[in-house]
């Protein structure tokens, strides 16, 4: 049983932030939830799902975030507290809808938490979900530690209750990965009926009916509620100060930046010049509140995350208060003493500090530095990012690649978002020539597959996941085959949503509770849609490859090329080897001309390395998973492959 | 062991490694144990993209009273545990000073780079000179190969809290590890984790 | 002479556009490998001496140690190469009747020499639709199924480099002459291998003018014929001055000064019309559709030739002196083209160290072709 659900009022955990804020939604009674998995975000719905059969919630992963923010508000309509949480994107895929539900409201607590990923640390971008809430003009939370994450979560519920508004939970990487101690509230007793009504009053917010029209009457009601939401914010206890009276410098935050100010102020030994004003209700800013703190100092910092949301909101709000609280010298985003562009740490946020009050700060002794630095660079190879040992990907782009290069043509492959957006490094062969949003690849290729009226004759290739064909891939899908476009699109299927730890979406038997559920089959949905469907296995290389070629000579239409491999971290194949590999090292060419190591210099498994002094290749029996893919691709049979079903201890 | 004072307030503990190691496992159990005996525990770590053959890293900050940045500023680790040696080269770079102990596995993982040939991975002797210019107190063990003997190499992390046990710089014992243990390790598995960590306690006392 | 690497034949070769897909560099290595008539290099190679350069026909061949090497004597730009007897030829009654080219010489010699045991395996070009596709064949009765000239490039070497990792050592080969220039190079040993041995028993060479590019010639023949309909692509020996292409509904022909413009430019760089670096050469007869023209070049070649005259594989007859002079004439202004286009590229017997030569010829040969 979780520890999450434990009924154990007053007791301290460790819980990681994204757990903290699944605490605060269990205390509020949270009983519909869904999202789509990806990092940081996904722990909150995965958390859910497994307390989901206990707590009696409704937990989905639903087939992409707008969605899963739709059924979350169909709870919320129904009567029932609902939570849809998503990583950053997916507050873009899910906006359309939001804008509208920000019009029509909410009935019971609805919350989303979007978790911001600042510096991309697994992201293709750093966008920020806060301007959203400026935008649809819904109210905006940020908790500044892990306990804070579990009450926000919880008053987040009662907010949106009374303001019958949904709220925005905004939260970080390190804020929801990382862990903290949590003192856990009461678990409520529950027993709710879920039912809609709408036979009221066309305009009732409880009865009526829900919509965003008309929409001068639910725009100004909207408005209204933002303006109670700056009220409640005035009082708010997840506002808080600390420091003198009248301090140098006043720094103002949010989120996990309030645990770097803090830590800098405190390396610092800046207690007592320096004040922090921690904002946890971002949007809409309360205007009383902050004329009290900015009326303290003249010198105002300002230290966020990534982009400068606060720091323009208090801009404004000093702009008008000029007359009254006189004119202040800002710092931050804009004058460059904090970067526009990645994460922050106490460390950029002391120098920040440093350089504007005057002081000498060094965080390390400089011969130490030095010395560390010297032997840093001369004794620590990089790692560059790769496929694990026994990647289906590996082999995937292996074919894709020696396809494309054989055909001769200047064919490339366009892909998005799943592991297999690390094909745009060797580890993938460099085979991806764009990545940008979900599903988007083939939405890009049908686009590439019309131009052939302007001369265009290259091969076009997308791959897409399991996952991300549910997700948009398959709307790209219907776009191409409609549009008669002309490409190939590989579905790299490893049975789950594979990047995020192995959440089910609509192709599998299973849904997030562990019910069995209908599956959709990918490949009758391709062909029902019209397109040629060929399904290989990627580790037989040379069938693939065959079939690629042929797919990509095909002048007509969209091929459907469904690579069908379980991911090798899946629990059905963890620890368990398919094949011994051994090395005879008799036969290897290692760098000999037949071969120059064509295992560790180019197909580059971690699972084989290149031992320098005897010039073989070793297989490392620790990282190798025995999936022997690497057997077919050394030119002189000294790699071998005996089978094997072997778990390990 | 279980009664030892930490030396500093946070007391600032990173364990390093590669993606795939277990790193967030063994600063999951190591954290949890530290909660145990009453401490405020923040963890910083990253996972995703990084578990792709990328270093991984934990930050644990302990404290009597408070939470603290779940990011290390630079230069202050009080005790950094690598499961990669070459790891430790690279934490010490930005996070080293030279009061901080270092704990750490001999098993390299070679990155990608070294695999194709196209970078040098150094020698043991030169990690082991390196680290010793960089930290007050140092010590190499096995881990992984013991791990390996004993069934599983991923009981080398085991093995290395073991050790950081026997080091005697954190309040840990093996009680409280059982207790950790016991609620996310299958029953089964537990008589086999206690006698890594015992192990690996013995390994730093010889 | 220094050997190079895959850059330097990437540099050579493929970035001037003179690969002609032979089909000698594919096999040796996992980098190398034909596609529709084209040689790709799937990954990039860092080795600086490698047999992917060595044995291509298209880097620099010192014209002068091939031929010291095979025929014992310099280069001397002789028309013909270094050769014996120039004969006509056609399969004799031992060998049957089929589908063959012209007399059937070459399917008749091929499969005689499998027969008698001269060779362990033949490396011949069959066809899949229009696409030439290397074949190794081992029973004698399988030789005619790649009977009939296929007209563009053919990776055929391909066959001959699976047939040595297989482990045949008397290897008989039919060879376009820029084939045939890779297998004189390979046997040449150039990266100095230590336990090398000379795996070919046979190489019969082919008259050759020029070979289409596949994929142009397929997008040229997809627009007017339905390319799975034909059976048969023939030229006839001139005057004719047109491709035939028998399909199952009958015959087309096309002039072939349209066929020409599908001729990879790499073609003009080439001297060689009549296959020299071989142990026989064998094309069409002019004015005769049906026989051949054949050159015997080796001791070897000749030995093969007799027995299979006495066995009734073949049969010979002199070559009339027009049709001789005719084709030296014919061979003779191949090799002053080519000589003459690669000298204005500078790929001559250049010196530089930066700077590889195409062909390396002594100057007396050079002047007596040019002249």
């Amino acid at each position: 049983m979780s520890y999450l659900i434990d009924n154990n009022e007053g007791a301290r955990y460790l819980l990681m932030g994204n757990e903290s804020i699944v605490r605060g939604a269990l205390e509020a009674g949270v009983k519909v939830a869904a999202g789509y998995p990806g990092t940081p975000s996904s722990e909150i719905i995965e958390s859910l799902s497994k307390v989901g059969k206990e707590m009696d919630i409704y937990v989905e992963w639903s087939v992409n975030e707008k969605v899963a923010m739709e059924v979350a508000a169909a709870g919320s309509f129904a009567g029932l507290r609902s939570l849809c949480a998503m990583k950053q994107n997916g507050v873009n895929v899910a906006s359309d809808f939001l804008l509208h539900l920000a019009g029509s409201g909410t009935r019971a607590g609805m919350v989303i938490v979007p978790c911001d990923d600042p510096g991309a640390l697994s992201s293709v971008n750093e966008g920020e979900s806060r301007y959203f809430a400026r935008l649809v003009e819904i109210p905006l939370l940020e908790p500044g530690d892990f306990q804070e994450a579990k009450d926000m979560a919880k008053w987040a519920f009662e907010l949106s209750e009374e303001l019958r508004q949904i709220v925005m939970l905004r939260s970080v990487t390190r804020m929801s990965h990382a862990s903290g101690n949590v003192v856990f509230g009461k678990l409520p007793v529950s027993d709710v009926h879920a039912e809609f009504k709408c036979d009221g009053f066309v305009l009732d917010p409880m009865e009526g009916i829900m919509t965003s029209a008309p929409v001068d009457y639910r725009h100004t009601q909207q408005q209204e509620k933002l303006n109670k939401a700056r009220e409640i914010f005035e009082d708010c206890p997840f506002n808080t100060y600390d420091g003198p009276d009248s301090p140098e410098l006043l720094i103002i935050t949010s989120s996990a930046c309030t645990l770097y100010s803090r830590e800098a102020i405190s390396i610092l030994g800046l207690k007592d010049r320096v004040g922090l004003l921690k904002l946890g209700t971002t949007w809409p800013l309360p205007p009383k509140l902050l004329k009290k703190y900015l009326s303290m100092t003249d010198r105002i910092m300002i230290v966020e995350e990534v982009l400068p949301f606060l720091e323009e909101n208090v801009k404004i709000l000093a702009a008008e208060m000029a007359p009254e609280i006189g004119v202040k010298t800002f710092y931050g985003k804009n004058d460059g003493k904090i970067p526009m562009v990645g994460e922050l740490n106490p460390d950029i946020v002391v120098n920040a500090i440093a350089q504007t009050l005057g002081i000498d700060y060094k965080a390390m002794p400089d011969e130490y530095a030095n010395k560390a630095q010297g032997v840093a660079m001369a004794g620590t190879p990089s790692r560059e990012l790769t496929f694990c040992p026994g990647c289906p990907h590996r082999a995937s782009f292996w074919s894709i690649h020696n396809a494309l290069e054989l055909d001769g043509r200047k064919g490339f492959v366009c892909g998005d978002i799943g592991c297999y957006t690390l094909a745009i490094l060797p580890c993938g062969f460099s085979s991806l020539k764009t990545t940008h949003s979900m599903g988007s690849g083939t939405g890009i290729a049908s686009g590439f597959g019309k131009l052939g009226g302007f001369g265009f004759d290259q091969p076009i290739l997308s791959v897409c996941g399991d996952s991300t064909f549910f997700h948009t891939g398959i709307s790209a899908l219907v776009n191409a085959v409609h549009h008669s476009s002309n490409f190939t699109m590989v579905i790299l299927d490893n049975s789950g949503t594979a990047m995020t730890g192995f959440q089910p979406h609509p192709g599998l038997k299973v849904n997030a509770l562990g019910d069995e559920v209908p599956s959709i089959d990918i490949e009758e949905v391709c062909r029902a849609l019209g397109a040629r469907v060929e399904v290989r296995d990627p580790f037989d290389l040379e069938e693939t490859r065959k079939t690629i070629n042929q797919l990509i000579e095909d002048k007509q239409g969209v091929n459907v090329l469904i690579l069908r491999q379980i991911c090798a971290l899946s629990p059905e194949k963890k620890g368990k080897k398919k094949y011994e590999m051994t090395i005879d090292e008799e036969i290897c060419l290692g760098e000999n001309c037949g071969c120059n190591r064509v295992c560790t210099r180019i197909f580059r498994c971690p699972g084989l390395v290149w031992d320098k002094e005897k010039e073989v290749t070793r297989i490392d029996e620790v990282i190798c998973t025995g999936c022997g893919v690497c057997a077919d691709i050394c030119p002189a049979g000294a790699i071998k492959k005996s089978s094997v079903l072997k778990e390990v201890a | 062991m279980g009664n030892i004072q930490l030396s500093k307030d946070p007391y600032n503990i990173i364990i390093t490694g590669v993606g795939g190691q277990g790193n967030v496992m063994a600063s999951r159990v190591l954290a949890n144990m530290l909660v145990k005996k009453g401490y405020c525990v923040t963890i910083g770590e990253s996972f995703g993209a990084s578990q792709r053959g990328g270093s991984v890293m934990s930050h644990l900050r302990v404290s009597r009273s408070s939470i603290w940045s779940p990011q290390i500023p630079r230069g202050r680790a009080d005790v950094v545990i690598a499961l990669e040696p070459v790891e430790a080269i690279r934490v010490l770079k930005d996070y080293g000073n030279p009061e901080v102990k270092i704990l750490s596995n001999t098993r390299a993982i070679s990155p990608v780079g070294v695999i194709a040939g196209e970078l040098d991975y150094p020698s043991m002797e030169e990690i082991k000179k390196s680290v010793k210019e960089l930290a007050s107190d140092v010590w190499f063990i096995d881990a992984t190969d013991e791990g390996l003997r004993l069934g599983n190499p991923i009981l080398g992390n085991i093995i290395m809290l073991g050790a950081l046990s026997g080091v005697g710089v954190l309040p840990m014992d093996r009680e409280g590890f059982k207790g950790v243990i016991s609620r996310s390790i299958p029953e089964d598995k537990i008589d086999i984790n206690l006698k890594a960590y015992d192990m690996g306690e013995q390994m730093v006392r010889v | 002479m220094r050997i190079f690497g895959p850059n330097e034949l990437l540099e050579d070769v493929v970035k001037k556009d003179l690969c002609i897909g032979c089909g000698a560099c594919i096999y040796l290595c996992p980098y190398f490998r034909s596609y529709m008539g084209k040689t790709a290099m799937l990954f990039p190679c860092t080795l600086t001496e490698g047999r992917c350069w060595a044995y291509c026909p298209k880097t620099e061949v010192d014209l002068d140690d091939l031929s010291k090497r095979f025929f014992d004597r310099p280069y001397d730009g002789d028309p013909l190469g270094f050769h014996g007897s120039v004969k006509i030829s056609r399969a004799g009654s031992k060998f049957g009747t089929g589908s063959f080219q012209a007399g059937g010489t070459v399917s008749a010699l091929m499969s005689f020499a499998l027969n008698k045991g001269y060779i362990d395996a033949a490396v011949l070009t069959d066809r899949d639709g229009i696409l030439p596709v290397p074949r190794l064949v081992t029973d004698p009765d399988d030789v005619l199924r790649c009977s009939c000239s296929k007209y563009t490039a053919s990776p055929t070497l391909s066959a001959l480099n699976q047939a040595i990792k297989e482990g045949y050592n008397h290897i008989g080969v039919v060879a376009t002459p820029c084939q045939g220039l890779a297998i004189a190079k390979m046997r040449s040993n150039p990266t100095r291998i230590d336990d090398f041995t000379d795996p070919v028993g046979l190489v019969v060479g082919l008259f050759c003018t020029w070979a289409l590019d596949f994929r142009a010639f397929d997008a040229f023949i997809s627009e007017r014929i339905d390319v799975d309909k034909i059976t048969k692509v023939n030229i006839p020996p001139p005057p004719a001055e047109i491709m035939e292409i028998y399909t199952t509904d009958g015959k087309q022909e096309i002039p072939l000064d349209e066929i020409r413009k599908l001729v990879p430019d790499t073609c003009s760089y080439c001297i060689d019309m009549t296959s020299e670096f071989s142990d026989i050469s064998v094309g069409v007869l002019e004015g005769r559709p049906d026989m051949n023209t054949i050159i015997v070049r080796t001791k070897r070649g000749q030995d093969i030739v007799d027995e299979a005259e006495k066995e009734g594989f073949l049969v010979l007859d002199d070559i009339p002196e027009e049709n001789l002079e005719h084709l030296m004439w014919a061979a003779n202004n191949k090799k002053k083209r080519a000589l003459i286009k690669a000298e204005e590229d500078g790929l001559i017997n250049t010196n530089q160290e930066d700077k590889r030569s195409y062909l390396r010829l002594n100057p007396e040969a050079l002047k007596n072709i040019v002249a």
